[in-house]
């Protein structure tokens, strides 16, 4: 395996900072007077959610939903389960769901079931970084800060095998293993 | 609730793994002194108590209720599964509850050698009275289970999992139960929705990259229809239909189409083509290609890492 590192900086420090603050303002504006329960999705959206929910003007309900996957008894790929389910009740509630980048929308997808099986007032979306030329399932993303570029990225949150998450910035990753 | 039945042999160290297992899972466990000294006293009066001490042919006595005693103590069990998760030691709980969905059915054994050296320690007793005392306790379990429920308490069939103790500490076999019981739960609170993924499976896949990207949506939980629809997109000009285009797969619950081209790029384009026709004809219809690149991209990204994050 080549080696991996920190490469190219996409999104500086202030550049995050700036358009969550631009976030935090809207959200705010759209959420007045709906007390929200925030859902961040582990581990990737931790410091987005902390940057963005400090933004916000409004009162809300903040909570963390987890998955992984595990082995597939008649499957190679596996199955999808939620490892950290949320503690807050979200029945009748509006959600709004905060994700660190969304791709093929698979995960959303779950994700999205999960939640509106609790039957939520509304269930919005927001993501740090939107990938919507990789998106297979048609699903609307609410609040957007970046498009993603099409390179592996680290940072601001997002890892490599555990690593890099706590970079105050988004960089390219050097030896991207999905080109490899 | 998720619940687990534990049916061990003496001398298994099956007592000791459930209780370390309780505590480990902070479950309740419920045994047959539980139920002797505090269930069965609530119905049975001392003469009967006496007796189903002795003999498991009265636990199919009836008594006031017009109920036997093994029907009571299954009501009362049923009644503690509903309400709480728990840990049930022996009282044929495997078979009571045998095709129970949220039970995990365990059973504890070890060799005779390793069962009779145990005992010895324990209990210091002679060799020959260990192997008596052995002897009479599987006999008096095997009894239990085959005169109340016409079964082979030892019989693999019944259980999930069967440890063997001959070689396993009762630290793994705890930590092996309890990563189990985690996974069972888990599969209870978050079922995967098998009868709707079954109704929707074709018998077989026209190329092999679809069954894949099935595999995918199944890991996901994503309910699919394989090829439902055809779009007719082109005609003659008689009228007659040239051009008909039959997108893989339907997700019902995105509303999307999902067309997967594997191939070379000569064929991409007709594909390309085709979904720019089928989005003019038929505007507000969603649908996505998965190009031969993405694909690959898919797998490798989607190959499973026990507990890693989906994406």
């Amino acid at each position: 395996m080549s080696e991996t590192g920190i490469g190219k900086i996409l999104f500086s420090e202030e550049d995050i900072q700036r358009r969550v603050a631009e976030m935090g303002r809207q959200i705010s504006a759209d959420y007045q007077d709906k007390y929200p329960v925030i859902v961040s999705i582990l581990k990737g959206s931790l410091y987005f959610v902390a940057d963005l929910t400090r933004q916000l003007t409004i009162p809300l309900n903040i909570d963390f939903l987890s998955i992984g996957v595990y082995p597939g008894v008649t499957s190679k790929t596996g199955i999808v389960r939620i490892t950290k389910d949320l503690d807050i009740s979200v029945t009748g509630r509006h959600v709004l769901m905060v994700e660190d980048v969304i791709g093929t929308g698979l995960t959303l997808g779950y994700i999205c079931q999960h939640l509106e099986s609790s039957r939520p007032a509304s269930l919005k979306i927001c993501t740090l970084l939107d990938n919507p030329a990789d998106r297979l399932l048609s699903i609307s993303v609410d609040y957007c800060g970046f498009t993603q570029p099409d390179v592996f990225i680290i940072g601001y949150g997002m890892d490599y095998q555990e690593e890099y998450r706590n970079l105050p910035y988004i960089a390219e990753l050097v030896g991207d293993p999905l080109k490899r | 609730m998720f619940f687990i039945t534990v049916s061990r042999q003496t001398g298994s160290h099956g007592y000791e793994i459930t209780r370390l297992l309780s505590e480990r899972l902070g479950l309740e466990v419920i045994t047959h002194d539980l139920v002797r000294n505090t269930w069965l006293p609530e119905v049975a009066n001392s003469h009967e108590l006496r007796m189903l001490a002795e003999s498991p042919s009265f636990y199919l006595n009836e008594f006031g209720t017009g109920i036997n005693f093994a029907e009571y103590i299954k009501a009362r069990l049923t009644e503690v599964v509903e309400k709480q998760s728990v840990i049930i030691l022996g009282l044929g709980a495997q078979l009571i509850f045998a095709d129970h969905p949220n039970a995990l059915h365990v059973r504890i054994i070890a060799s005779d050698a390793v069962r009779i050296s145990r005992i010895l320690q324990v209990h210091r007793l002679e060799k020959q009275d260990a192997e008596r005392f052995l002897e009479l306790s599987d006999r008096k379990h095997k009894r239990y289970i085959n005169t109340l429920y016409g079964k082979d308490w030892s019989d693999p069939g019944l259980y999930h999992i069967t440890l063997n103790t001959d070689n396993l500490g009762i630290d793994e076999a705890v930590s092996l139960l309890a990563y189990i019981a985690g996974t069972k739960k888990a599969a209870i609170a978050h079922p995967v929705r098998q009868d709707d993924i079954a109704e929707t499976k074709p018998r077989s896949f026209k190329h092999s990259s679809e069954e894949e990207f099935s595999k995918i949506l199944d890991m996901y939980n994503i309910a699919w229809e394989y090829e439902p629809r055809t779009f007719p997109i082109e005609w003659d000009a008689e009228g007659s239909l040239t051009k008909a285009f039959t997108p893989d797969f339907y997700l019902p619950y995105f509303d999307t189409y999902i067309e997967i081209t594997t191939m070379e790029q000569k064929y991409v384009t007709e594909k390309k083509k085709k979904v720019r026709l089928l989005k003019e004809l038929y505007p507000g219809t969603n649908i996505n290609i998965v190009f031969k690149n993405d694909f690959h991209a898919l797998l490798k990204r989607f190959r499973p890492r026990e507990g890693a994050e989906g994406e």
